[in-house]
């Protein structure tokens, strides 16, 4: 059986009495919260706001004219609610922009850590609801929000290999996966080139030649400084030559 | 003499979260209980199955939102097992002691849930406004107050905000004081003491036998605590007693979680005496080579286990929860035969119950 304890505390007698300490305490944490200069826990919300800071997680923001379209904030969102959508821009013309379902938004900030460009942002905005569904659903012209520090995520990290050394910032070169082709199976479609955010793809004459068609041969050459890891050009590869080699 | 069925919950103030208590009473006594869940079961596990190891993290948060960090923490540290990728010193500190204030939170959120239960507003109100504090940290670091996304596979997210040290040490004095008026407001009130003492009474043989984990084992007087036991991070090196209680009963409990509060704001402390600059995270690779891990951590609730089988694509093929509180409450009828019907809420209390990561 359970043996009982040896705590002096429990030793004492407690009587009724002993509800006087915690009534004590109840109306001083009454009398505190009164007294001109302590403000009460609460605030009248709807008329007051909370005071949050600039790194709180609302719903997410995008600057359209940073953003390359580049779907990697498609990619990594955990419940799949970013989809690229076309828009007519006064200046940037017919281009593709993440909309946002926000209703199915669960405001981690995935889409702001990963985007290349930080055209992808996290705001404070957090009063979302709506009367409809639809109304949920922010395309890219709603979606955008003003641009404030703090408001875009970086990160400083390490590879690995280089565990002592100096942290690299998001998005250097050291970072950086790169593209690798396998020569042998590419048929010189150029369909990573046309795909390709940001030019960083150029198909270049390899001087040799199609025995059957007699034109030159095309490979692709990827330009690692431009490139944004974004692994459009792998997914759109017919032959599966491209594979994304990965910073150690 | 007849005995009969009733149904505590799914919605009744006693139950935190979506579950069903089913016991069977002669009078006022119970005679069997039997806890039924499932009306939150969400397919966490097969849903893993489709999403790559980076998405997963948001989604462990998912799994209880009470102790958020200490889950996706949990299932950072599986993956890095499985990677055998060796986490920045200063990003084991920081998750030290995020852990810890993630464990505070955890427990003010219990002991205000118990407050309710046990019909106190008074005792509701206190603690939930002490956890505001706790959650205006994690705001401040990760940008989020429960759900915090903070630990990446590889170190944290990102580095200590500037004067966040200073604050989270002020909160600390604030909060130590403030803990002891808890104890004014429950240890010295005599309902309080009367409605815990001598209720669901469970020896520490019988709490092992059962499974039972945490704070709950602790307090059925079994020294165990795997942050001493199989230390992870930095637990070897800050000093910390593992608190238990002779009693085995619901205060007991009680004490075991308030005194766990106190040694947390000491690991708290140490942490940020021993803790030195440099880098926080590592960048991890997307895919995961084939292969099998698991890591098991004192959540604060009991030992949460994750169990991780890749077969080396950037998906898992299997992820398997251990959650403390499936556990607990199966073995909890053991502590409820025999007591009275209206002790219920005194000793499912203490169980603190968290539905998101029992049913998953
Ligand atoms: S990740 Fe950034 S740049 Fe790429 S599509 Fe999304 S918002 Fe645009
Ligand atoms: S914040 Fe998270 S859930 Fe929301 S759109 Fe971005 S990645 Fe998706
Ligand atoms: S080269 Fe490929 S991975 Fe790099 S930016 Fe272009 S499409 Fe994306």
């Amino acid at each position: 059986m359970v043996e009982s304890s040896n705590n002096p505390r429990d030793k004492k007698l407690r009587a009724t009495g002993y509800m006087l300490k915690p009534l004590w305490v109840t109306l001083r944490t009454m009398v505190r919260v009164s007294l001109p200069g302590h403000r009460p826990r609460t605030i009248m919300y709807p008329w007051e706001k909370s005071i949050i800071p600039d790194c709180f997680r609302g719903r997410p923001g995008i600057i359209l004219d940073k953003c390359i379209a580049c779907q990697k904030c498609v990619k990594v969102c955990p419940t799949t609610c970013i989809k690229m959508v076309q828009i007519e821009h006064e200046t940037l013309g017919k281009v593709k922009r993440p909309e946002v379902n926000v209703g199915r938004c669960m405001m981690c900030g995935n889409c702001a850590e990963v985007c290349p460009t930080n055209a992808m942002i996290v705001t404070p905005e957090f009063e979302l609801a709506s009367y409809t569904r639809d109304d949920l659903i922010y395309d890219p012209i709603k979606l955008q929000h003003p641009w404030k520090a703090g408001y875009e995520i970086n990160y400083e990290e390490q590879l690995p290999s280089n565990m002592k050394g100096p942290a690299a910032k998001k998005g250097s070169m050291e970072l950086k996966d790169t593209v690798c082709l396998e020569a042998k199976k590419c048929i010189s479609c150029s369909r990573c080139e046309k795909t390709c955010p940001t030019g960083a793809v150029k198909m270049t004459d390899t001087g040799e030649v199609n025995e059957k068609t007699k034109k030159p041969i095309k490979r692709p050459v990827f330009d690692d400084t431009k490139c944004v890891s974004c692994e459009m050009c792998v997914d759109v590869c017919p032959k599966d030559c491209l594979t994304m080699k990965e910073a150690q | 003499m007849t005995e009969m069925w009733v149904n505590m919950g799914p919605q009744h103030p006693m139950t935190h979260g979506l579950w069903s208590l089913r016991v069977k009473i002669n009078g006022e006594i119970i005679t069997d209980a039997e806890p039924m869940i499932g009306y939150l079961h969400r397919g966490w596990e097969k849903m893993m199955e489709n999403r790559d190891y980076h998405q997963i993290v948001p989604l462990a948060d998912r799994l209880c939102y009470a102790s958020s960090l200490s889950w996706s923490h949990l299932y950072c540290k599986t993956v890095e097992d499985l990677l055998e990728l060796e986490v920045p010193e200063r990003a084991q500190w920081i998750r030290t002691l995020t852990l810890e204030i993630q464990r505070i939170a955890s427990h003010l959120m219990w002991l205000a849930a118990i407050g309710t239960d046990l019909g106190s507003y008074t005792m509701f109100l206190l603690p939930m406004r002490e956890r505001e504090m706790f959650l205006d940290l994690m705001t401040d670091l990760s940008g989020s107050r429960m759900t915090t996304n903070y630990p990446r596979i590889g170190g944290v997210r990102n580095d200590l905000p500037p004067n966040w040290e200073r604050d989270t040490l002020r909160v600390l004095n604030l909060f130590e004081k403030r803990l002891r008026e808890f104890e004014a407001l429950f240890d010295e009130c005599s309902a309080f003491l009367m409605r815990t003492k001598g209720v669901g009474k469970l020896s520490g043989p019988e709490a092992i036998n059962l499974g039972m984990t945490g704070p709950f084992m602790r307090g059925c007087n079994v020294d165990f605590d795997l942050r001493r036991d199989d230390p992870y991070e930095k637990y070897s090196e800050v000093d910390f007693r593992v608190c238990t209680h002779p009693d085995c009963d619901s205060y007991a409990r009680y004490r075991v979680r308030i005194d766990e509060m106190y040694e947390s704001c000491n690991i708290i402390r140490q942490c940020f005496q021993k803790m030195k600059q440099g880098p926080v995270r590592v960048k991890s690779p997307k895919a995961v080579p084939a292969g099998r891990a698991f890591a098991h951590v004192e959540d604060p609730r009991g030992e949460g286990l994750m169990y991780l089988i890749s077969d080396g694509s950037d998906k898992p093929y299997r992820l398997k929860v251990r959650s403390p509180i499936f556990v607990i409450v199966s073995g909890m009828p053991a502590a409820l035969i025999g007591e009275k019907v209206a002790d219920i809420p005194a000793i499912m209390g203490m169980a603190d119950m968290c539905l998101g990561e029992t049913d998953r």
